[in-house]
């Protein structure tokens, strides 16, 4: 049976609503390893009331944080998958009648980056990445709603046939721009190469694995490993009070490029709200995160 | 160990003299919030014409919260839920308004910068951090909402009175006397900066 635009526009609005009021199981996890393993008091309070934070979210259905975000969805199309109807509208149109009936009810916060003036809908929103997956029968969208906190301080640098010393250079400066401000422990995306647009997309993503898996290139997974170590001797610490835990996780992934190179850095902070499901050819929606 | 002190909202000058940074509060009593910057210029217009602002500020706080509030059946107000925004978003401004209402405490998220501490060092007033992602904890620390200003602005914008009981743990990031947790840990990043790089260039050394 074909994947309809009422089965999309249902799941991006779903999806969002989900998103808002848990903390992925990949992130409570991470923040009850950096529990244990924390030295500093104050930090260790800190995370405690994050977990506590999470598990009221989730018990009682609450919104984990009052910027409920922008909406961004990643939708990846299967070759194979029969649609029917006005997809990209569906996924629009979903967080429209998310806007329209969820209770509470969320802030205004897409943002005319030309006059700041604050709605529910602005030009090109939600932001939405399509994607191609070859031979597969379904439709799979990833929701990922962004806030200022961490949205902010995400950074992009382009360097000529740099060494990784530099690339690793440029992440430290980046890490501590951001300092305190972006709602520390975070995820942090690294995306190296491809060109300017390829290494932001490619950092976002990054952002999105979950926390814990390893990254399957030898080199990556070293190379994520100290900076997670560097990142976490900054002392910054959960809200950037002071502490071990500065970051979960710290992903990178790269594409080929030229030789002119772009390194981009970018935060998910530590409520790292992402939900993502499956519509599949026989109509079942499967829930993956 | 951390300590952790049971404060009446408005805060005495006295007793945020006495906290130092790195100390954790609970607040009971009345607080006045805001996540708007268009908010905090109108309450910096205030301190320069001379109004009074429409929720009396003088000695009281000032917190980075967003909430989202809206009318009740009865009459009344309710605020659904309640989280701190990024205070460094006001820095330009906060030193205004520390020194011209006198507030005795400030907040939200990531801190103010050295203006700001200056300021508050002056007039006896210390800031609060806030756990961001932290709405479910602090709206159920909400007892009323007492009043709302600027109703024309959008609902985290606006200027909001609440009495709220247990509202934390707290981290008291910037003291009166100015210290703040902020600084001293970006100066120690920074500090700490070359020796961070070399350890990376060992583990480079020895990586796949």
């Amino acid at each position: 049976m074909p994947i309809t635009y009422e089965a999309v526009k249902a799941l991006s609005a779903q999806l969002y609503d989900w998103s808002l009021r848990a903390v992925p199981a990949d992130t409570k996890d991470g923040l009850g390893r950096a529990l244990e393993a924390e030295t500093h008091d104050g930090a260790r309070q800190v995370l405690r009331m994050m977990l506590g934070s999470a598990r009221k979210a989730e018990a009682e259905g609450r919104f984990i944080c009052s910027d409920a975000g922008v909406p961004v969805y990643h939708v990846t199309i299967g070759t194979a998958a029969r649609l029917e109807g006005d997809i990209k509208a569906a996924v629009s149109d979903g967080f429209d009648e998310l806007v329209a009936t969820i209770d509470p009810p969320l802030l205004k916060h897409v943002t005319n980056p030309l006059t700041n003036e604050r709605g529910y809908k602005g030009k090109d929103m939600p932001l939405v990445t399509w994607d191609v997956a070859g031979g597969a029968d379904w439709v799979e969208i990833l929701c990922q709603p962004k806030a200022l906190g961490s949205g902010r301080w995400a950074a992009l640098e382009t360097f000529s046939f740099p060494t990784l010393a530099e690339i690793e250079a440029y992440v430290m400066k980046v890490v501590l721009q951001a300092g305190s401000q972006h709602c520390p422990p975070v995820i942090v995306g690294v995306g190296i190469g491809g060109s300017f647009d390829v290494a932001a997309r490619i950092s976002s993503k990054a952002t999105m694995r979950p926390i814990g898996s390893t990254n399957p290139e030898p080199v990556l997974a070293a190379m994520e490993e100290r900076l997670l170590r560097a990142v976490n001797a900054t002392g910054f610490g959960p809200m950037g009070t002071g502490g071990d835990t500065t970051a979960l996780a710290v992903h990178v992934d790269y594409a080929s490029g030229h030789g002119y190179t772009p390194v981009a850095v970018c935060f998910n902070c530590w409520i790292n709200r992402r939900t993502r499901a499956r519509i599949h050819g026989d109509g079942t929606v499967e829930r993956l995160e | 160990m951390t300590s952790l002190h049971s404060i009446r909202m408005p805060m005495s000058r006295e007793e945020a003299r006495s906290l130092r940074a790195g100390d954790m509060v609970l607040l009971d009593g009345e607080i006045v919030i805001t996540a708007g910057l268009p908010t905090v210029q109108r309450l910096v217009a205030c301190a320069e014409e001379g109004r009074d602002p429409p929720i009396p500020l003088a000695g009281g706080s000032l917190m980075h919260l967003g909430s989202y509030s809206r009318d009740t059946a009865d009459g009344g107000l309710e605020v659904l839920y309640m989280n701190p925004t990024t205070s460094t978003r006001f820095n330009a401004l906060m030193p205004r308004l520390i020194r011209h209402f006198g507030l005795t405490a400030v907040g939200g998220k990531g801190g103010l910068d050295a203006a700001c501490v200056e300021a508050m060092r002056e007039v006896g007033c210390v800031y609060l951090s806030f756990l961001g992602g932290g709405a479910p904890l602090h709206s159920a620390a909400i007892e009323a909402v007492r009043d709302v200003a600027y109703p024309d602005l959008v609902a985290h914008y606006r200027l909001v009175r609440l009495a709220v009981r247990g509202l934390g743990p707290l981290t008291v990031g910037i003291d009166a006397q100015g210290n703040s947790l902020f600084d001293s840990l970006r100066h120690d990043a920074e500090a700490r900066m070359p020796e961070i790089l070399a350890r990376l260039a060992a583990d480079r050394a020895g990586a796949p």
